[in-house]
């Protein structure tokens, strides 16, 4: 069973094949991609089904792509290699469930339908895809895959500001792209395969990338290389350039920019993919291929990694709180709450990039809620503004339910999924410098300051918006609650914030192996070279 | 060598010529039926040379050179890197008769001449050895597509070829100047002769670097690579459609086959004096960055696509800058899909030309909804001229850049790693451009009700052979490259 290739491709085929139905039957295409989705749903749980609790690659698939013979420098081999651990699955199961209420989010939207649904599709096939993906062409190739359905998705279906939102983020993240693709060239002609003969194959395969004893000898990113440029080595400009190449998708102060704009700007179920799946590319791009890959630099960065997560948390957090439109307000608290992914990952202890991996599948919940929430409000007055809205809670009841429900648990409050995520990072932050060194006790206490601020930015928000007397500015329209359709979208998301807040087991048994072993890989080839 | 001798060499050589002589033969027809055809008859002249084409195609194929054969006596020499640009002139040539209008043209048995004669041009340029050859060839080149580039015939595309015609002269007067300044340093004009290398070699001077340079320039001015790219936006923007698609490949792709064999003897095994090497980086540097740089700020897509092409050349001499076979296969692959893209672009501008007025970009709003075969072929040329996968630009970029790393590994020489840095970064750049179009097309409103284009059916099959080309390029690289690969001689 091709249980990865038909979770990858199922999407992409039925949107491809949907090309050819008329425009004029436009239901056909939102029922069509509503069915890819409980598909993918279906095939997930087979794969859970299948899965081992153990650290380690499963449900690998392998075929060869491409086989190049570049002449004295080598054959180039790049294969079609999709496989499974306990990071990537846990991403993949959030990306399956996030695209089935992004569907349904998506009912409401007119404007041309076909188009819309074909790209939501190749988009969902595209993230699944640089999900599983252990070559990094592959990865590479599906990571660019997702720019120009997301591009059109911002573009045509945004708000006020659309075009220039769109533009912005495209720009900002082949940036972030182009970067990672400068290290893909070197790496792929600095790593052969363990089998290469006479002839260098050189190789894409990130699993060979891992291994350091299939560094080619003298070449420029070896660890031998005496080779510098300006201050650093090869190797540590390499990991700087992936660095900076996933904090634009991550994102990460200075390079956040083009979130607020997109996330504004985006139509409701765009915000949420873009929220609580593109943003994960950030912490999966490191964890997946720039930590292992280049350890040494990893750690030498270290201080910088948690300098800049501790450097978001508290400039997201503040940005957050002087928010004026709730939607930019929603896009600070993740540029925060990516912040504390990244000082997770600079701690470098199990607890730690635990933690790191909880808090992108939390957020991913938890952000996703957050922008149904703000496209409820946004459907009925077309007015995001916060100051507009005030004593909510008395028109709508179950909706300002909801509400409490995603801030508290996005706040971190005990019992919700948030919690689990920022105990864990904050564990390994403060065991960090015993335990390696790596980041210091001032960055971890520093950081709570953090927690405390995005109390402050959604109580206020709370107290603003839904407490007080019922007033609407600018708009006269009649308050009406959730209808069964919103509630489809919010009750699962509210149901996986708590029972990931209660269970953790749940996740961890998929994240624990993975960070173990993470951790034990991470320093075991520093020490052996 | 005795007159006889001679004879039976040059008609031995003939031979071997025979694409050439189906061309040749084609024009000469196409002339005679011009005078004698009514005037609307005269679509039979393109299929004439549409069929001349398609067969040097087919000859070229069918007589593969397995090995090098010298032709009347070393002034030319036909091997299998000569007659792989050949099958790209060729290619060129009858696309862009697919792509030129029927209907209604004037001087139509000159415009079909005027093309023939270029792509035999470039044909015997991609394989001549000595500079006179090169030379004569160049004009033939040249001289045609001045006449050509005036080919709209308006006060703009008149002064497009005027200018294109001054600095052109003036290049090849600079070509000449170096070359006889070569001829007096080394004795001889085959550039491929020992005699040449070994002269060149005990001859390190200030004036051999200055002669290289001007033949250099020469060529330069032929690919549109700066400093000697000032003609190509003019030229460009007011020519016909088809013929700047033409314009903007086949000289090109032939400008650039030349360069790549004098350049490599002019280096001499890496003796020479300075490192051609560094030379070429340098331009490809400039051309890249001027390319694309200016053509963020242009809003006629003609224009655009003008600084586009310069910019592209600039990728082109990637792999020359390595000084590698190599890196001369990438950029003989590069070449191949800039042939397709390009003509994927200008093949679909080509079809918006004929409902609306390309003369600025913001024609375009709106029309992607309706005419949406075209709009998506129109955006995935511009896709594959960014470099972005799914498209052979992609895989064609990555080789280039592969070549470029490799060499820096070996040579330590910092400005391919500032090439390699820059040229990336670039496409960054060059996507802001490049998605102005598709940008007004998706995601502007028309502004009135617009009505679909009118599209042909053999326009949108063309439109989606090339589409399909440039993806299965990517998804399967191995076969074409694989097939470059074989491909050895080049001096």
């Amino acid at each position: 069973m091709h249980l990865l290739s038909l979770l990858i491709f199922t999407p992409i085929l039925v949107g491809l094949l949907a090309l050819f139905i008329p425009s004029r039957f436009v239901n056909t295409f939102r029922i069509i991609s509503l069915g890819v989705s409980i598909a993918q749903i279906i095939i997930l749980i087979q794969i859970l089904f299948q899965y081992q609790y153990t650290a380690g690659f499963q449900l690998a698939e392998k075929l060869p792509w491409i086989s190049l013979d570049l002449g004295s420098i080598g054959l180039l081999q790049a294969e079609y290699f999709v496989a499974l651990d306990g990071l990537s699955l846990s991403m993949v199961a959030l990306s399956v469930g996030i695209f089935l209420i992004a569907i349904i989010s998506s009912w409401t939207i007119e404007k041309n339908r076909k188009g819309y649904f074909i790209l939501l599709l190749i988009l969902n096939g595209a993230i699944i895809g640089s999900f599983c993906a252990l070559d990094f062409l592959l990865f590479y190739v599906f990571f660019e895959f997702m720019l120009l359905p997301m591009y059109f998705l911002i573009g045509i279906w945004g708000g006020a500001k659309r075009e220039y939102a769109s533009i912005k983020f495209f720009l900002y993240t082949l940036l972030g792209s182009i970067l990672i693709l400068i290290v893909i060239v070197a790496l792929y002609l600095s790593f052969q395969t363990p089998e290469s003969g006479e002839r260098i194959v050189h190789t894409f395969n990130v699993l060979s990338m891992y291994n350091m004893e299939n560094l080619i000898p003298n070449s420029l990113l070896s660890l031998d290389s005496t080779n510098v440029l300006g201050p650093y080595s090869f190797r540590l400009w390499a990991f700087l350039l992936l660095l900076i190449g996933f904090m634009i998708k991550l994102p990460a102060v200075p390079l956040h920019t083009w979130l607020p704009d997109a996330h504004v700007e985006a139509p409701t179920p765009i915000s949420v993919i873009l929220a609580a799946l593109l943003l994960k590319f950030g912490g999966y791009g490191l964890l997946r291929f720039a930590y292992p890959i280049f350890p040494d630099a990893a750690i030498h960065f270290s201080w910088l990694v948690g300098l800049i997560g501790l450097v978001s948390i508290i400039y997201g957090a503040l940005n957050a709180l002087s928010a004026k439109d709730l939607k930019r307000m929603i896009a600070y608290s993740s540029v925060s709450h990516m912040g504390f992914v990244l000082l997770g990952i600079a701690s470098g202890t199990v607890a730690g990039i635990t933690g790191a991996v909880y808090q992108m599948f939390s957020h991913g919940i938890i952000s996703a809620m957050l922008f149904v929430i703000a496209g409820v409000l946004y459907d009925r007055t077309h007015d995001r503004l916060i100051n507009n809205y005030s004593g909510l809670s008395s028109k709508m009841k179950n909706y300002t339910a909801f509400v409490l429900i995603a801030f508290f648990a996005s706040m971190g409050l005990p019992g919700f999924a948030g919690f689990m995520g920022e105990v864990m990072i904050f564990l390994g932050a403060f065991q960090s410098q015993t335990i390696n060194g790596l980041v210091p006790h001032w960055m971890a206490i520093t950081a709570t300051l953090g927690l405390l601020l995005s109390a402050a930015y959604y109580l206020w928000t709370i107290q603003r918006m839904f407490y007080g007397p019922f007033s609407l500015k600018n708009s006269t329209v009649e308050l009406t609650d959730l209808n069964s359709r919103e509630y489809t979208m919010l009750l699962p998301l509210a149901l996986a914030a708590i029972i990931f807040g209660v269970l953790p087991q749940l996740l961890l048994n998929f994240i624990n192996p993975f960070a173990g072993d993470f951790v034990n890989v991470l320093f075991q080839n520093l020490l052996t070279h | 060598m005795e007159l006889k001798d001679q004879l039976t060499s040059i008609s031995g050589s003939l031979g071997h010529l025979l694409p050439e002589l189906i061309l040749l033969a084609a024009l000469v027809i196409v002339l005679v039926l011009g005078l004698i055809l009514k005037k609307n008859k005269q679509a039979i002249l393109h299929a004439i040379s549409f069929i001349a084409l398609l067969l040097a195609f087919f000859v070229t194929i069918q007589n593969w050179p397995q090995q090098p054969h010298s032709l009347f006596g070393g002034m030319m020499r036909l091997d299998d890197f000569s007659s792989f640009f050949k099958l790209l002139f060729f290619t060129g040539g009858f696309l862009t008769i697919i792509i030129s209008p029927r209907k209604e043209e004037r001087a139509a048995p000159e415009y079909a001449i005027l093309i023939l004669a270029i792509v035999l041009g470039s044909c015997l340029l991609a394989m001549s050895m000595n500079f006179v050859m090169v030379l004569l060839s160049l004009e033939l080149i040249s001289l045609s597509s001045y006449v050509l580039a005036g080919f709209a015939f308006d006060r703009k595309s008149a002064e497009g070829s005027l200018k294109y015609f001054l600095f052109g002269t003036v290049a090849t007067a600079c070509m000449i100047y170096g070359m006889s300044l070569i001829y007096g340093l080394s004795g001889t004009l085959d550039f491929s002769s020992n005699q040449f290398i070994e002269a060149l070699m005990d001859n390190h001077s200030e004036l051999l670097v200055v002669a290289s340079f001007l033949i250099i320039a020469g060529l330069l001015f032929k690919i549109s690579a700066v400093p000697f790219h000032l003609w190509a936006p003019d030229v460009y923007e007011s020519a016909p459609t088809a013929v700047v698609a033409f314009l903007s490949v086949v000289p090109k792709l032939a400008g650039f086959a030349i360069l790549i064999k004098i350049v490599l003897s002019l280096n001499l095994f890496g003796q020479s004096m300075i490192t051609w090497g560094t030379v070429v980086a340098v331009i490809s540097l400039l051309s890249i960055l001027v390319g694309n740089l200016s053509a963020l700020v242009q809003t006629n897509p003609k224009r655009m696509l003008a600084y586009s092409s310069i910019a592209q050349s600039g990728f082109l001499l990637i792999g020359l800058a390595t000084i590698s076979m190599e890196g001369i296969h990438f950029s003989m692959f590069y070449s191949v899909i800039f042939l397709l893209m390009n003509f994927l672009v200008f093949a679909t501008l080509k079809q918006f030309e004929n409902s609306i007025s390309i003369e600025s970009i913001n024609n375009f709003s709106g029309l992607g909804r309706n005419s949406f075969l075209l709009a998506f072929s129109l955006l995935i040329g511009l896709i594959a001229l960014t470099g972005l996968p799914p498209t052979a630009g992609f895989t064609a970029k990555l080789l280039l850049f592969t070549s470029l790393w490799s060499a820096y590994q070996d040579s330590q020489s910092i400005i391919l790693i500032i090439l390699f840095i820059v040229g990336l970064v670039n496409t960054v750049v060059a996507l802001f451009y490049y998605l102005k179009i598709p940008y007004l097309l998706f995601l502007k409103v028309p502004a009135t009700g617009a009505a679909p284009l009118k599209t042909s059916y053999s326009g949108n099959l063309l439109h989606l052979i090339l589409v399909v080309m440039l993806i299965y390029l990517f998804l399967a690289p191995s076969g074409l490259m694989g097939w470059i690969n074989q491909i050895t001689f080049v001096l």
